[in-house]
Formats: structure tokens, sequence, C-alpha cells
């Protein structure tokens, strides 16, 4: 007893006793388990899980990076605005410009949330293996949302923090505006405010789900639904790119003003500076009941979970079909077995994993979101009509290959590896050329049909088959290399630099939308270019499919992923 | 009849599997019995051609399988230690997918399937993907799999595990009939019950070698010492009760 107050008056051994007590404690260990569990996807294993780890911490020091280069790039902007000495035009960029700070890091965070919704709530399986063990459960469902606060803390801190010198750049004036502190505070606050709205609307989304999903089959309409999100947040991206140019709507007051989130936050932002302006205080009055809201069926969602989590949990098998599919025995058919094998196995893939389907979508909607900065800028629109649908194309092209190439429970492959055979080999390669084809070429070509009516009227028809001629080449490209069953050989990420495999891909995309799109309007002179140019890509298409699939046939088929050799790597 | 002649292992400098000879013959059900990395696993790999022996050879009727691995991969039916099955696909879609890369034809496989699914009590979760099924339900699916095409050889790691009684003794049934038939079945296990039980010959693998390979009427009529007595005196653990105390000792607070 005597000893007890002198141990207390050391510091450094009452916090290691504190920090021992506290990391020993049962909810530390199951929030530290729940935060690395946010890092695995399931579909990686320990070599490609460290590797997916490396690409993750990367991609922190790469928003930092483009904080940087972003402020760079927005010092002439202001450069310009100080020189013209007109205090209403900075106003008015700045309004935008905030509205951009605040969307950012938005976008990012419900990324980021999207990417690790399989582990928002707790699941069957921590259900059913912590259920044995002596832990309340409520210090389960505190330790699942400790890990999704830590896990999305780490990148709205990265994010915001990132943002810093923009800020910083945009309070600066000569016309003494604002003071920067406490435009700072305000603007931490805000887009704190905001990103925490992106989190819980996500979160929300995925908790409904969830609930419904354990009270009917609603499995392949909840992946539709999470894919569905991811391809709407990615074409958003080009729609935060136009934020800055809405200074000028925002400052008349614009009642639309209201459908843009960030504008909300902008709001908030500026009634914490004091401002008092009607329109801006209506959407910050906005922004809080609709954060108030979403974080209210949050709340809803973790207490139905937590107070029925065992009959949510515990549901029984399906005794009946689910409605969206019938569940066909094989008919008879003359399409040979192992190409409906492959083929009935990736579409049944595509459309029931959340993952695969989540970066068809989300790499697809890219095209879209690229589609959108084309089709909402000033060229004409004939021409963007010739560029749109390479865009997609070239899109669609990259979102197929990634996401067949991502395996699905890879110890499973041991059935392809024990039927390998080289006579079926070709069939089987056939399948994923179909798959690919139909979405490479089909898609896109199909979903630009609208806007080639438009655009070209009666040639559009020409400029469809130009282009689907086009997408068979641009197929082998797709292809190449490839000797995977789909989802059946491991995957290893960051094999290459992230930024030599953004530029290679920039680069293609350029050259290959380029060369498209004159061969089209090449094309579109006459009828018989039409003919000759459509005959002669054919021919070349239909030459490297045939090569294609004799190649497939001679090569052994690829179950383990292998990080490039170096020597090949630098082309030595 | 299936032979392994001089089958070696090697992953870098730890030999899994050393020389291995056995052989199992047309009729017979051969026990393939050894303790936890004695190289039960690594042998069955090798035999349904998950992985390559570093040295040795296998041989089917008489000509080495790497002539044609292909056909031997046609003739061998293979049930794997853990349920690894595709599991967002339905137990129909999955045997459908198995027969298809196997070239059965769709009637053959319409035909098949269902009645597969109902005689493995299968057919009520035919709707439900296999993410909802048991161990044993898995495991039931995997023994259709390796089943449906009519295999000349059946190889199977610790095929058992999960299983209910009645699927248990529904399979040993359906073993003993299938090599009853002239086929040949490669039995992996550490159970001793399940060998003494079904087994006509087996062979004990201890540290990568063979130990011993004894027939298994040797212990059914009293001429040799049990089973588990001889693996015990193979594998030099004869007494337990110091483990045992050492772990009830290091329960205590």
């Amino acid at each position: 007893m005597t000893n007890e107050p002198e141990v207390r008056l050391k510091p450094d051994t009452t916090f290691a006793d504190w920090r021992k007590r506290f990391t020993e404690r049962a909810e530390w260990r199951l929030t530290e388990h729940f935060f690395r569990a946010m890092f695995d996807f399931g579909f990686l294993n320990d070599l490609a899980a460290d590797s997916f780890k490396r690409v993750l911490i990367g991609s922190i020091g790469g928003f930092v990076a483009f904080g940087f280069l972003l402020t760079r790039a927005y010092m002439i902007k202001y450069a310009i605005l100080w020189n013209t000495g007109n205090p209403e035009r900075y106003r008015r960029a700045l309004l935008g410009d905030d509205m951009t700070i605040i969307g950012l890091p938005m976008l990012l965070v419900a990324f980021v949330t999207l990417l690790v919704s399989q582990s928002l709530f707790p699941d069957e399986r921590d259900f059913r293996i912590l259920g044995p063990m002596p832990v309340r459960r409520i210090v389960v469902f505190r330790a699942k949302l400790s890990a999704l606060l830590m896990f999305t803390g780490l990148f709205t801190t990265a994010a915001h923090v990132s943002l810093v010198p923009l800020m910083i750049l945009t309070s600066l004036n000569p016309w003494g505006d604002s003071n920067v502190i406490l435009r700072l505070v305000a603007w931490a606050i805000a887009s704190v405010t905001a990103s925490v709205f992106a989190i819980l609307t996500i979160t929300a989304v995925v908790g409904i789900l969830v609930l419904a999903l354990s009270r009917s089959r609603l499995q392949a309409l909840s992946t539709i639904m999470r894919s569905t999100v991811l391809g709407v947040l990615v074409v958003c991206l080009p729609l935060v790119s136009h934020l800055p140019t809405l200074g000028g709507p925002l400052s008349r007051g614009a009642p639309w003003m209201v459908l843009v989130p960030p504008a909300w936050f902008l709001g908030f932002q500026r009634v914490m500076q004091g401002s008092a302006d009607r329109g801006l205080a209506h959407l910050a009055f906005v922004g809080i009941v609709v954060v108030l809201v979403v974080g209210a069926v949050v709340a809803a969602t973790y207490i139905i979970l937590f107070n029925q989590f065992e009959r949510l949990m515990l549901r029984p098998a399906p005794m009946s079909p689910p409605w969206w599919r019938i569940n066909r025995l094989p008919l008879r058919s003359r399409v040979p077995p192992a190409f409906r094998g492959v083929f009935g196995f990736t579409v049944a893939t595509l459309t029931r994993s959340e993952l695969h389907q989540g970066v068809l979508v989300g790499l697809s909607a890219c095209g879209i979101g690229l589609a959108t900065i084309f089709l909402t800028s000033s060229i004409r629109l004939p021409i963007s009509a010739s560029i749109v649908p390479f865009l997609l194309m070239f899109a669609c092209g990259v979102a197929a290959r990634a996401a067949l190439a991502l395996p699905i429970e890879h110890r499973a492959n041991w059935i392809f590896q024990v039927t390998e055979d080289h006579a079926m080999r070709r069939e089987q390669m056939r399948a994923v050329d179909r798959v690919v084809t139909v979405y490479v070429v089909g898609v896109p070509v199909l979903a630009a049909a609208p806007l080639l009516w438009i655009a070209l009227g009666s040639d559009a028809l020409m400029a469809g088959l130009v282009m689907a001629s086009i997408g068979l080449v641009f197929v082998h490209g797709v292809l190449l290399d490839w000797r995977r069953i789909p989802f059946t050989c491991s995957y290893l990420p960051g094999k290459r630099f992230i930024g030599h495999s953004a530029l290679i891909g920039f680069a293609a995309c350029l050259l290959f939308t380029l060369i498209s799109s004159g061969l089209v309007r090449t094309a579109l002179v006459s009828v018989n270019q039409t003919l000759v140019i459509t005959a002669a890509l054919l021919i070349v298409g239909y030459w490297l499919r045939e090569r294609r699939l004799s190649a497939w046939r001679k090569t052994p088929l690829m179950f383990e992923d292998e990080f490039p050799d170096q020597m090949l790597q630098l082309q030595l | 009849m299936l032979e392994a002649r001089g089958l070696s292992k090697r992953y870098g400098g730890f030999l899994a599997l050393d020389r291995v000879d056995f052989q199992v013959r047309r009729g017979e059900i051969l026990g393939y019995l050894g303790p936890n990395g004695s190289g039960k696993s690594t042998t069955v790999n090798t035999v349904v051609g998950l992985i390559d022996p570093s040295a040795g050879s296998l041989w089917l009727d008489g000509a080495p399988i790497a002539d044609d691995p292909v056909a031997y991969k046609r003739r061998i039916g293979y049930v794997p230690e853990e349920p690894h099955l595709y599991t967002h696909l339905t137990a129909i879609e999955y045997l459908t997918l198995v027969g298809r890369l196997r070239g059965q034809s769709e009637q053959t496989l319409a035909t098949k399937i269902p009645e597969m699914l109902q005689l493995l009590l299968l057919w009520e979760s035919r709707y439900a993907t296999m993410a909802a099924y048991s161990k044993g339900m898995r495991q039931r699916v995997l023994f259709a799999a390796a089943l449906m095409h009519n295999p000349d050889l059946l190889v199977l790691d610790e095929p058992f595990s999960g299983l209910d009684v009645t699927a248990s003794l529904l399979f040993r049934t359906l073993l003993r009939m299938f090599a009853a038939g002239g086929r040949m079945v490669l039995f992996s296990t550490h159970r001793f019950d399940m060998v003494e039980k079904l087994c006509s010959r087996v062979v004990i693998l201890s540290k990568g070698r063979i130990a011993a390979e004894r027939d298994m009427a040797e212990f059914r009529e009293g001429r040799a010492e049990s089973l588990e007595d001889v693996f015990v005196q193979i594998t030099g653990q004869d007494d337990f009760t110091p483990v045992a105390r050492q772990i009830l000792d290091l329960m205590q607070p």
C-alpha cells in the first residue's frame, strides 16, 4: 500500500501500464483484427495481401503528392485572379474552388468506404467465430465501429492534409477577404462533416441491404446495387471537376444548387465563417439535416442488427428458385461442353461476385466519366460522337481484363487443374474470347448508338459497323498474353509501379482513341471507303482471333500469378 | 493397376516424399495411412496431377502417365481433403461445370445431376449457393463431382471429414462396390477405423517414406498385431501419457 503512490508518480510506468491494459483488452484486440481485415479482400493470398498493403500506403502518399500538384496548378489561376484587381471574380472563383476542395475528399472517402463495404457491419463469419467466445456482442459491435472509424479516418485525414496547402493558397488575397485561420478551421469542420456524410451514406445503403438481404435472397440485387453505387461514384469524378465552374450559379443563389452535396457543406463552412448569405445558410441547413437523417439511418441499422443478430445471420437455405434467376439444368445443345462450362462460370461469377462486378462496373464507369467530360465540353458533337465510343471501349477492355484476372476462391481452382485438357483448351478460351468481345465491343457500340444517331443521322449505321470492326481488333489487345480461365489464377497487385502503368494506360487510350476516331471519320467519307476499311478490319480481326485461339491451344493454362522478371521489366 | 515408382517430391531443401513405391491393384481399396506431415497429401496431389514429382514416375496399366497425362486425368476422380468449391455457384451449377470440363454431354448431365443430387440428399438445397452448405453437404457435392464421369481410379484424401453417420455409411458401401467392379481406390487418411473397415491393403507412411505395407487380412485374421500397434511402432509415438500430462499442467491457471 505504501508503495502505490510512488508508482503513480512515475509517469512512464503509469503510461506503459495504461497502454498495456488498453491494448490487452479484448475490444482493442478485436478492433485491431477488424482494422487489418479491412485491407483483406478475401481473394488475395499472403504475398498479394502484403503487396496490396504497400499499394494502399503508396496511394496515401499519392494523395499528398496530388495535393501539392493541385496547389501548383491553382497558383497560376489565383495569380491571374489577384492581378485582375476584381474582388468579385475572386469571390466567385473561390466559391467554386471551395466546393471542389470539399467535394474531392468526399468522393475519395466514399470510394474507400465502398471498397470495404463488406466489413462495415458484423457479419455471419463474425457471428460464427466470435459467438462461442467469451466476448459480449456489444464489444464486437463497438470494435467493428472503431475499426471503421480508424480506417476511414486514415483516408479522411490523408485527403484533408493533402489539401491544406491549396486551402492556404486560396485564402490569401489582396482584399483581406477572410481570416486565414478562421477559414481553415471552418473548412476543416465542414469538409470533415462532408466526408462523414459520404461515409454514412454508403454505410446506410449497405446497412439497409444487409437487413434486406437477411430477410430474403437479395444477394444478386445487393451486388448489382453496390456496383451501381460504385459506377455512380466514378461518373461523379468528372462532375467534381466541373465544381470550380459553379461559383457563378452559387453566388446568384441558383435553386438547383441544393442538388449538389458539396454545396451544402460549403454553405456550412461559410456560415461558420460568419456569412449572412441566406442562400448559403439554407444550403448549410439542408446539409446538417441530411447528415442527421443519414446518421439516424446508420444508427437504426446498427441497433436492429445488434438486437436481431441471430435471426438475421442464421437464415435458412432457400427452397425455391430466386425470382431473377432460373436455375436451369443443362439443355441439349451443339455448343461444345468446354465452351459452355467456362462461359457459364464466367457469367455466373460476374453476376454474383461483388468484387468482380464492382471492378467491371467501376472501371467501365471511368469510360462513362471520360465520355461525360467530352460531351459537356465545347468540342463539336460529331467529333465527340466519334471519340466517345472508343473511350467506352477502352475502359470496358481494361475493366473486363481486370475483372477476369481477379481470382475467386483461388484454392477451388484444382478442378480446372485436374481437368485441364489441351483438346478442350481452345473451346475454353473461346468462351473467354466471347465474353470479352460481347462486353468490349457490343456494350460500348450499343451504348453509343443513340449518340451516334443524334450526331451523325443515317451515317450512324456505317459508323457503328466500323466501330465494331475496330473493336474486334482491339479485343486482341485486351487478351494479349492471356492464358487463364477467368478467376482461377492468383493475383499479385502492384506488379508494376502505378505511375508507370497509368502513363502507359493513358498513352494507349490516347493513341487508340485518336487512331480509331480518325479511321471512323475517314470511313464516313464515302460508302466505298466504309466497306474497304470495314473489310480490312474484319480480316485483321479474324486473323488475330484465329492466331490467338491457335496459340491458346498450345499454351498451358496459368494458375499462379508471378512478379515480372526484373530483366524483362527493364527490357534488357 | 496404378503404380508409383520411386516417387519423390522436394520443396526447396525439404524432402516431402522420398522414393515412395506402391501399387493400387484393380478391385482393391488401398489405405494410405500416416501422421500429419508424413507426405500423404503430397502423394495424393502428385497422383492427381496437381503437382509434378521431383523424381520417380506413375504408371497406369503398365504405361507411364507422363506419356499422356490428359488421358490419365480423364480416368480419375478426386475428392480433396478440404471442400474447396466455388461457393457462389449452386450444386447444380458446380456439377454442370465439372461435367462440362470433363467433356460430358448436356443430355448426360441433365439426367445424371438431378438423380445424383437426390441420391445424395442435396436436392432440397439445389437453389441455394454452396456458400450456405455445411461441410458435409460440400463433401457430398465433391463425391458427386468425382463420380459423375465414371472414373477408373478414385483418389480420396480424408473424404469422410464432416460427413454424418448416414453419409459415411453410404459412401463406405459405395466405395466397396466401386472397387468390387474392378476399379481402384487410393484412400488417404489418418483414421485407423476407416482403413480397417474399408481397405484391402494399407501403406503406412512416415516422414515421407513408406514405413510398412500390409495386407489387411493379416489384421482381420489375427495373424498380426492391430493396425494401431503397427502404426505406433512405426511412428515411434507409443506413450502419450507424458504429453497429455504436460497439456493438463499447462491448463492450470
